[in-house]
């Protein structure tokens, strides 16, 4: 008698073994996503790859916070090759692709500048990664409380909505990190440049005035007078 | 009583797809040599868990299997003021953690530790890395077993995480903000000082020529 919730516990074990997908997690977190920041030296093609299932959505977010003219070509390409989107020498951008199974391939190219090394920032978002499963399987397991159950599940679904916009949330923080990280990079670039500039133009000033009086004197320094 | 056994059961499930939940993150190929940074600016007292997982390039069988045991990568993680503040290598799978006490932008470099150049047979290693920022770092099915929380509870504690990471990140990013706008002043005022400045010094030149000059003509009886 109180072997079967035992037995029953080992074969959900067995079965979430077998399974290999997020049960219980997917009631956590249904839509994946990860951002990275990385320097892209001059001159360099940087590739990244994710594998997708099919029927998914993959959201891909990049943009350039840093490094002369704040542009990068991108281009996207799908497990077969074929080549989906392309950007040249765009600052950012955003693209969505309705994915099949399989690699896709995302690359960063740096080729066209000899010196300078990009910041690039991209994010990405992954949807209906578990369509496989349903997310609420796992409830049948959960006894507890008979005469709540319609108003748990009522607590449950707010929970959801509001965990889901605060999902929102943290990915529009994220952006707008971003774009902050860009400006801030430009201006201190041009306080950099500010500096630099000011100090080199200084210098010239006053070694091209004492130049001009060099010259000026030499004219006459060398012993022969230009009146009688 | 039935109950709990039920909910520890569901919490064992839970435990479980924590752990097979390493799936399909990112990956890239990185040389032998090569060192690949990535940077994650946060706010202070913030956790970062990063997995990674390697793969090295089967000449027999043309793909992809788990890299040998004694493969592994060295990880490095730099602080906003380039202090070192992680500097360990791990085996060809691991997990790295650290917590930053400055905000600011971190720096986290993985390479290789292979000395043995034909290692790698001149193809790459492919690294398979994710990495969890603050509240998503946390293991809720360790939270839930340690506090012994409901299903509720746990939902609800997480969303208190949650909402903790967002307000972490605005206070961060008011700070951030006022050190732009410092750089933005600063730049302003010395565009308008250099300005200023230059052509007073244009003049003060100028002056200082004509009269060296004249006085110079004068003594060598010119004018």
């Amino acid at each position: 008698m109180a072997s079967v919730p035992a037995f029953l516990c080992a074969l959900s074990v067995i079965v979430a073994l077998v399974s290999d997908s997020f049960v219980a997690l997917a009631a956590f977190s249904q839509s994946m996503d990860s951002d990275f920041t990385f320097t892209l030296p001059a001159g360099r093609k940087e590739c990244f790859y994710q594998t997708m299932k099919r029927d998914a959505s993959l959201e891909i977010e990049y943009q350039v916070l840093d490094g002369a003219g704040l542009d990068v070509d991108f281009y996207i390409s799908s497990p077969s090759g074929q080549l989906l989107f392309s950007d040249y020498r765009k600052s950012d951008g955003v693209h969505t692709v309705e994915t099949e199974d399989g690699d896709y391939m995302f690359c960063f190219d740096n080729t066209f500048s000899t010196v300078s090394e990009k910041l690039i920032f991209f994010e990405l978002i992954l949807d209906n990664m578990d369509q496989d499963e349903e997310p609420d399987d796992w409830k049948e397991y959960v006894h507890g409380t008979d005469m709540l159950d319609m108003k748990l599940e009522d607590i449950m679904d707010t929970i959801n909505g509001v965990k889901s916009r605060l999902g929102k949330s943290v990915q529009i923080q994220t952006l707008l990190r971003a774009f902050e990280a860009r400006d801030r990079n430009l201006q201190e670039s041009n306080f950099d440049r500010v500096n630099f500039w000011s100090t080199l133009n200084l210098v010239v000033m006053v070694l091209v005035s004492g130049l001009q009086v060099f010259l000026l004197r030499s004219l006459f320094d060398d012993k022969r007078k230009v009146r009688t | 009583m039935v109950s709990v056994r039920m909910q520890s059961c569901v919490l064992s499930l839970l435990l479980l797809n924590v752990f097979y939940s390493f799936v399909s993150p990112l990956y890239f190929h990185i040389g032998e040599t090569e060192k690949k940074c990535f940077i994650e600016e946060i706010p202070d007292e913030t956790m970062i868990i990063g997995n990674y997982r390697t793969q090295l390039y089967n000449k027999q069988t043309e793909e992809y299997l788990p890299a040998t045991q004694g493969l592994g990568m060295f990880v490095e993680v730099k602080d906003p003021d380039d202090k070192v503040i992680l500097s360990r290598q791990y085996g060809s799978e691991g997990r790295f953690t650290f917590t930053s006490h400055t905000p600011g932008e971190h720096q986290i470099c993985l390479h290789s530790n292979s000395s043995k150049f034909a290692l790698f047979a001149g193809g790459m290693l492919r690294v398979h890395l994710d990495i969890q920022v603050g509240e998503h770092a946390n293991n809720y099915a360790e939270i839930a077993a340690k506090d012994k929380l409901t299903e509720l509870q746990l939902r609800v504690r997480q969303l208190v995480e949650q909402v903790d990471q967002i307000q972490k990140e605005q206070n961060y990013q008011r700070y951030r903000e006022e050190r732009f706008r410092q750089t933005s002043e600063s730049t302003n005022q010395r565009v308008l000082w250099w300005s200023i400045v230059q052509t007073l010094i244009l003049v003060a030149i100028g002056i200082w020529q004509m009269r060296h000059l004249k006085s110079f003509f004068e003594a060598k009886k010119l004018v």
